[in-house]
C-alpha cells in the first residue's frame, strides 16, 4: 500500500493521534501504516491475542469437552491500519483445557478496533483430538444433565482450595464456554481476562431440550487486577450455537462490600421467555 | 483467625478432614492421642501429648490465648488389659488406667494431657504441605519449626499490620553477626495462596536439607536467609473469613468506604507513577503516600537496620514468571545483563522438575507497567538480585490452584531460588 494511495490513509492517522489521550503505558515507536512487523511471541500484546482469538474459539465450539487453552506462541506479526485498529497475525498451540495434553495448534487474525468494539477474530485449528469422540463426550455431558430431575445448582466452583466437585464439572466447563464469550467482548490490546470462578450457578428448567444456567462468574481483569462480577444466563444443546446473555459490574466504583461477592448485577438483566431469548 | 485482645475465639472455618492420601494430615490418629475426638468448631477436645511436644504446644496456645487445662500431669498405664504394642506397663499402684487409651498408642514416654480447643501438629513432620493453612496453623508452625530446630530457626517481630496482628520473620542462620543475608518474601497479596503454601514448605525444606545438601549448607555456612510467609497478614485472613479474592492490605482511611491498598504498590520507587491507581477503591491502589502500610513499612526498616541483604525474593502468584526490575520506568537496570542471564538459569533450574515454563524479563516488559514495586525499592537500595516470581498457573485455575499443586510448585520454585542464592553467594558485593 505504498505511493499516493497511501498519503490520505497517513494524514487521517496524524489527525487522530493529535486528538488521542497520551497512553498510559510506555510509549511505542510510531509504526509505519500497512506494514506488517515482527512481534515477540512471548509478548503481551501476542500472547493476549492469542487469549482473544482462543475465547472466540471456546465460545463458537460451544462445546465443554472440547475446550482449549494456550500453549506457546510461535510466531506473531502486527499491522496497524490507519482509522481502523491493530491487527495481529497468530501462530500457536493449544492444550486441552483440563488434560493439558496437547490439542493442536491454530493461526488466527485478531483486529482490535480502534472504537471500542469486540475484536474481531479469524481463527482455525487443527484437531489432534478425535472430533467424533469430543461430540460423543458433549452428548454423554448433555445426558448426564438432562437426567437430573431437579434444578441443579451450585456454588464456588472451583472452591477457595481450588476444587471441583466431579458432580459440577460440567457445569463449570459449560461456565468456561459461556465466559469465553463475555471475556471475547470485553478484550482489548491492553487488557485481557481470565475466568475465576463460579460464584453461583442455578438451573432453569426447560420444556424443550436445550439447558439453560443462571449463572455469576468472577472474572480476573488484566492488568488492573480487578474482580469483575458477571451475572450470564447460557443455554446449550450439544450441536447447536451457545446462546449467552450477560451484563457485569462496572469496575472502580464498587464500593467495599464486607459480605463477599453476591450478586449486584442482577438488576441488569431483563429475564426473558424462553422463546425470546 | 484469632481476634487479638476483643476476647473470644473465632471458631475455624476450615475443619480439615482426613484423608487416607494425605497420612500427615493433623486428624491422623497415628500422630494424636484423642481421648476425647473432634467433634467440630469451638468444641473441646482431650489429647494426649508426648512429653517433647509439650513445651513448643504449651507456648504456642499460650502465645495465642487458647485455653488449656491439664487433666492428667503425667500418664503411664499400670496394669493389665489388652496386649499392648509397644508398650512397657509400669508398676501398679501409679498413674491412672484409663479405659478409652487405644492400646497402639501405649507407650513408653511420659505424657501430659491438654484439654484445648485447637487441633494442631505436634510437630512439623506432622503437617500437611500439601493442603492450604490458616493463619492460625502457619504461626503455629512456624513456632514448631523453632522449637524443633533452635539451633537454625529464629523468629523475629519486624512489626504490627493494622489489625495490630504480628509480623513474623524466620531467620536461618548458623552462626555469625550480620551475615550477608537472602530475603524471600510470601503472601504479600493475599489472595495467592500458593505462595504462603510454597512459603511453608521452603521453610521444611530449609531445615531438612541444610545438612545434606550441598549447595544449601554451603550457602548457610556464610550468608543467613530470612523468610516472611505472610506479608499480608490481615488480608489473609479476610481471605478465610470473608472474601477468597482479597488482595491489598486492610487499611481504612476516613474519606473512603474502600479498605486497603496494594502492598506491590506501595513502596519508595516511583510512587504515584502510572501502573498505580490513586483510587482507594481499586485493587491497584498505592496508598496516601509511600509506606503508609505498616505491612512495608515493617519490611523497609528490617531492610534498611539489616544493611547487609543481598538477594530479595518477593513471590507472588500466577501467571509463571521471573522478573527483574523495573516495574516504573523502561529505563534497564544496570544489571540487566546478569540479571537476565541469572533469571535464566533460575527458570532452566525451574522446568527442569516438572517441565513447567516460565517466562522472564523485566516487570514492565514481560507483565505490565507498575509503579511504587517492592523490588524496584529494593534495587534502588543497592539490593542487586532482587527479583519476583509469579508461580503457577497460567489462568486456568489462577488464585484457586488445586492443593495437589501445591508441592510440586514449591519444589520447583525451590530449585530457581537455590540457583538465585547460590549465585548470590559467589557474587558477593
Amino acid at each position: 500500500m505504498q505511493g499516493l494511495g497511501a498519503a490520505l490513509p497517513v494524514l487521517l492517522l496524524l489527525l487522530l493521534s493529535a486528538q488521542l489521550p497520551r497512553p498510559a503505558v510506555a510509549e511505542q515507536p510510531p509504526w509505519a501504516p500497512g506494514v506488517e512487523r515482527a512481534l515477540d511471541p512471548s509478548s503481551r500484546l501476542a500472547v493476549g491475542a492469542a487469549r482473544v482469538a482462543l475465547h472466540n474459539y471456546n465460545f463458537h465450539a460451544a462445546s465443554p469437552s472440547g475446550l482449549r487453552a494456550l500453549g506457546q506462541v510461535r510466531k506473531a506479526t502486527v499491522k496497524s491500519i490507519p482509522g481502523v485498529g491493530q491487527k495481529c497475525y497468530l501462530q500457536f498451540t493449544t492444550e486441552d483445557y483440563r488434560s493439558r495434553e496437547n490439542a493442536g495448534s491454530c493461526l488466527a487474525t485478531v483486529l482490535y478496533p480502534k472504537k471500542k468494539s469486540p475484536p474481531a477474530v479469524n481463527i482455525k485449528c487443527i484437531n489432534t483430538k478425535d472430533q467424533k469422540q469430543i461430540q460423543e463426550e458433549d452428548n454423554r455431558l448433555y445426558q448426564k444433565l438432562k437426567r437430573q430431575t431437579k434444578p441443579i445448582t451450585g456454588s464456588n466452583i472451583p472452591d477457595s482450595f481450588g476444587n471441583i466437585e466431579p458432580a459440577l464439572e460440567p457445569v463449570w466447563a459449560l461456565a468456561v464456554a459461556g465466559s469465553s464469550y463475555m471475556m471475547w467482548e470485553k478484550s482489548t490490546e491492553k487488557v485481557g481476562y481470565f475466568m475465576t470462578q463460579v460464584k453461583s450457578v442455578k438451573q432453569w428448567m426447560r420444556k424443550d431440550d436445550s439447558l439453560e444456567f443462571d449463572y455469576v462468574i468472577l472474572l480476573h481483569e488484566m492488568p488492573t487486577q480487578e474482580m469483575i462480577s458477571c451475572h450470564m444466563r447460557l443455554i446449550w444443546l450439544p450441536g447447536h450455537p451457545l446462546k449467552v446473555k450477560y451484563t457485569c459490574d462496572s469496575e472502580n466504583h464498587r464500593l467495599e462490600d464486607g459480605s463477599g461477592m453476591e450478586s449486584g448485577s442482577a438488576a441488569g438483566i431483563i429475564r426473558e421467555r424462553e422463546e425470546n431469548f | 483467625m484469632m481476634s487479638r485482645g476483643g476476647g473470644g475465639e473465632v471458631p475455624w472455618v476450615d475443619n480439615p478432614r482426613p484423608d487416607p492420601a494425605h497420612p500427615h494430615l493433623i486428624f491422623s490418629p497415628s500422630q494424636l492421642d484423642f481421648w476425647l475426638a473432634p467433634r467440630g468448631t469451638g468444641d473441646p477436645v482431650d489429647v494426649r501429648v508426648p512429653f517433647p511436644s509439650l513445651q513448643p504446644l504449651k507456648a504456642h496456645l499460650e502465645a495465642n490465648g487458647i485455653p488449656y487445662s491439664i487433666m492428667i500431669e503425667d500418664v503411664q498405664v499400670s496394669g493389665g488389659g489388652g496386649s499392648g504394642g509397644r508398650g512397657s506397663r509400669h508398676g501398679g499402684g501409679r498413674g491412672l488406667t484409663l479405659p478409652r487409651v487405644p492400646q497402639a498408642l501405649v507407650d513408653r514416654e511420659q505424657m501430659q494431657m491438654l484439654r484445648r480447643r485447637r487441633v494442631l501438629p505436634l510437630s512439623t513432620d506432622a503437617f500437611d504441605y500439601s493442603s492450604y493453612h490458616n493463619l492460625d496453623e502457619i504461626y503455629a508452625f512456624m513456632d514448631l519449626l523453632v522449637a524443633e530446630n533452635p539451633n537454625l530457626v529464629s523468629k523475629l517481630e519486624i512489626g504490627r499490620t493494622t489489625e495490630n496482628r504480628p509480623l513474623y520473620v524466620l531467620k536461618f542462620s548458623k552462626g555469625g553477626t550480620n551475615r550477608p543475608a537472602i530475603w524471600i518474601d510470601t503472601g504479600i497479596h493475599s489472595r495467592e495462596w500458593v505462595t504462603h503454601a510454597s512459603g511453608v514448605w521452603f521453610a521444611k525444606k530449609i531445615v531438612q536439607d541444610q545438612e545434606k545438601d550441598e549447595g544449601l549448607a554451603s550457602i548457610l555456612d556464610q550468608m543467613d536467609i530470612f523468610l516472611e510467609i505472610v506479608t499480608n497478614p490481615d488480608g489473609f485472613v479476610f481471605t478465610h473469613t470473608t472474601n477468597r479474592m482479597w488482595r491489598k492490605t486492610r487499611s481504612k482511611r476516613s474519606g473512603s468506604l474502600c479498605v486497603g491498598v496494594d502492598p506491590n504498590r506501595n513502596w519508595d520507587a516511583g510512587f504515584g507513577g502510572s501502573g498505580s491507581s490513586s483510587n482507594p477503591c481499586s485493587e491497584t491502589y498505592r496508598g496516601p503516600y509511600a509506606d503508609s502500610e505498616p505491612e512495608v513499612e515493617a519490611i523497609v526498616n528490617f531492610v534498611k537496620n539489616h544493611g547487609n541483604i543481598k538477594a530479595f525474593i518477593s513471590i507472588h502468584s500466577y501467571s509463571q514468571l521471573l522478573l527483574y526490575p523495573y516495574g516504573y520506568t523502561t529505563t534497564p537496570v544496570p544489571d540487566k545483563e546478569e540479571l537476565h542471564q541469572l533469571a535464566k538459569e533460575a527458570v532452566a533450574a525451574l522446568s527442569s522438575l516438572y517441565g513447567t515454563t516460565y517466562k522472564y524479563g523485566s516487570i514492565i516488559s514481560t507483565i505490565y507497567q507498575a509503579s511504587g514495586g517492592t523490588i524496584d525499592w529494593t534495587y534502588n537500595q543497592g539490593i542487586k538480585y532482587s527479583f519476583t516470581f509469579e508461580l503457577r498457573d497460567t489462568g486456568r485455575y489462577g488464585f484457586l490452584l488445586p492443593a495437589s499443586q501445591i508441592v510440586p510448585t514449591a519444589q520447583e520454585t525451590w530449585l530457581a531460588l537455590k540457583v538465585i542464592m547460590r549465585h548470590t553467594r559467589e557474587h558477593l558485593y
